[in-house]
């Protein structure tokens, strides 16, 4: 536990140091972000899907059979005994042979690393592109257009609501977001120049959609933030004598070997301009 | 005088980045270490989410999702531990999903910290971790279609036809509502479009901050009810349920931070109009 909040010191501290100027704690932190991470995914995606899902309805252990050619082969990969397991795959699955096509188009996605073979991993790249297009234009269609349209419509002189209000719904409320709406797709209309009534319609959508920037740009500082209190949160909380200080620890060794390489920059000589 | 002053902006302005960091820093860190205890209100989008969850009889079947990391902790994490605590306090039965890899060790936290510790409630009976599976919005797909086929152990490795919980749940339609924690794709809009709309079972969500704008329209349309934005979502939701946590003791450290922020905006646009006038005039 100890070691490990010494090691969450560095990373955040090692990070933070970039503020200063790019240096080899934050490199050394950058990199190993990326192994683990990379590490990490491919480990959770073996483990959660292909292990399970995909060998598990390929080999289950339902219908194990070890005199069958199909478990034989099996069997070959038996060294591998975590992954398959004597026995077959137990994770409650059946026999569906028809997963060898996913999984030989995965294989296939993994030949692009060789560039007589790239060629096949089109075929896996065409079906997840195929699938995620139509799987979207549904997913968009439904809710996006369809119910963006039936949130839009709506009563706008209701005599149950108050004329303004600055939370919640009212009348002056429902002028604003008409106006929004068709100001703002009028912006979107390139089939006629942003000229004359047109242009200067266009351009109360042109102010709406600066809001919405302005909104967007305010909730992404927002967002920053609450990750800096985040890190502190916990840097305050390794700070404590249960963690033997770690936070005081490492901040004051970094800024003593930032200092000094800062300083060595400094009283190294001054190479001449290049002719 | 006046001349000075001028001076003394234009002279802000073209200060070292590394000194506008260091003040912030300071800004976020000294509330952490002085709060001034400054009043949280929840706004009508966090009441919503309160309300939806109020409105849900005892025992009913809430499936919320983890969809965010270790990167987005801070501002997620609190909501997740907010919301899993209302609906325990609710005697809500609780089915975790995660549509990212980390998601599942959030989730793992949360529940040891709210369902295990706090609670002392029974794995498998009242709440049941299913755990992630990649594929993103075909994973929302699959559960609308059969949570078996997706599912057919959850993240301990018990098979999903011997958790007791699970007993008659076999699509999305099964369930009484659903709340997103997200951080982005896939997460809340996915849920909606494959889940909620298609369905219509109700959904909320808790999103970081920099989604809100994303997902509002979702919300102002009533697809979503409600939404906790970021770290004051959760600090508000945590006001609501009466159990102030991590949101609430961040709120002094945003706002201060904030403040400051929106006064460099203000020197900023002050310096930059005092140079583009002198550009003018000579």
């Amino acid at each position: 536990m100890i070691i490990g909040a010494w090691i969450s010191v560095f990373l955040t501290l090692a990070i933070l140091s970039y503020l200063y100027k790019d240096n080899l704690f934050y490199k050394v932190a950058e990199h190993v972000f990326v192994g683990i991470s990379t590490g990490y995914w491919t480990s959770m995606f073996f483990w959660t899907q292909i292990q399970p899902n995909l060998f598990g309805r390929l080999w289950p252990a339902t219908e194990y059979d070890a005199s069958s050619l199909w478990y034989k082969f099996y069997n070959v990969f038996g060294v591998f005994s975590s992954v398959f397991p004597e026995g077959g795959i137990a994770k409650g699955h059946d026999m569906h042979l028809i997963y060898l096509v996913p999984f030989a188009l995965g294989i296939m996605m993994l030949l692009s690393v060789s560039s007589k073979l790239s060629w096949m991993a089109r075929w896996g790249i065409a079906y997840t592109v195929g699938m995620a297009a139509g799987l979207r234009a549904y997913g968009f269609l439904n809710s996006n257009v369809i119910g963006q349209i039936k949130g839009s419509a709506f009563q706008l002189v209701n005599s149950n609501l108050p004329y303004f209000a600055l939370v919640g719904e009212s009348i002056f409320n429902n002028f604003v977001i008409l106006i929004g709406t068709i100001t703002g797709l009028m912006y979107f209309y390139f089939s006629r120049e942003h000229t004359g009534n047109f242009g200067r319609l266009t351009k109360v959508g042109i102010y709406f959609l600066m809001i919405s920037f302005g909104a967007s740009f305010g909730f992404a500082v927002m967002g920053r933030i609450s990750l800096l209190i985040g890190r502190f949160v916990d840097l305050i909380h390794y700070s404590s004598s249960t963690y033997n200080h770690a936070t005081l620890w490492i901040l004051l060794i970094m800024v003593v070997l930032l200092g000094y390489s800062a300083f060595m920059d400094k009283s190294a000589p001054i190479e001449p301009p290049a002719k | 005088m006046m001349k000075y002053i001028i001076e003394l902006i234009l002279s802000i302005g073209k200060v070292d980045r590394r000194w506008i960091f260091l003040v912030i820093g300071l800004a976020v860190l000294l509330p952490l270490f002085f709060p001034l205890g400054l009043p949280i209100r929840a706004t009508n989008a966090t009441q919503r989410v309160y309300d939806a969850v109020e409105e849900l009889e005892p025992n009913s079947k809430v499936l919320v999702s983890f969809e965010y990391g270790p990167s987005t902790k801070p501002e997620i994490h609190p909501m997740a531990i907010a919301i899993l605590r209302h609906l325990f306090t609710n005697s809500q039965k609780v089915y975790v999903t995660c549509l990212w890899p980390d998601g599942q060790f959030m989730a793992e936290d949360a529940l040891t910290e709210i369902a295990e510790e706090e609670y002392g409630l029974t794995y498998g009976e009242d709440y049941v971790l299913l755990g992630f599976r990649p594929g993103n919005e075909a994973v929302v797909k699959g559960l609308v279609s059969n949570i078996r086929k997706l599912y057919t152990t959850d993240a301990r490795g018990t098979l999903v036809d011997q958790i007791p919980m699970m007993a008659n749940v076999n699509k999305v339609k099964d369930f009484d509502f659903i709340f997103s924690a997200s951080a982005g794709y896939p997460g809340t809009i996915e849920w909606v479009q494959y889940a909620a709309d298609p369905t219509g079972v109700p959904m909320s969500t808790g999103t970081t901050s920099i989604q809100v704008n994303d997902v509002m329209p979702y919300v102002q349309s009533g697809q979503v009810k409600g939404i906790l934005a970021g770290m004051p979502g959760a600090a508000e939701y945590e006001a609501l349920i009466g159990s102030p946590g991590i949101g609430t003791s961040g709120m002094d450290a945003q706002s201060i931070a904030h403040l400051v922020i929106v006064l460099f905006i203000v020197f900023g646009n002050i310096t930059y109009f005092i140079e583009t006038q002198r550009a003018k005039k000579y």
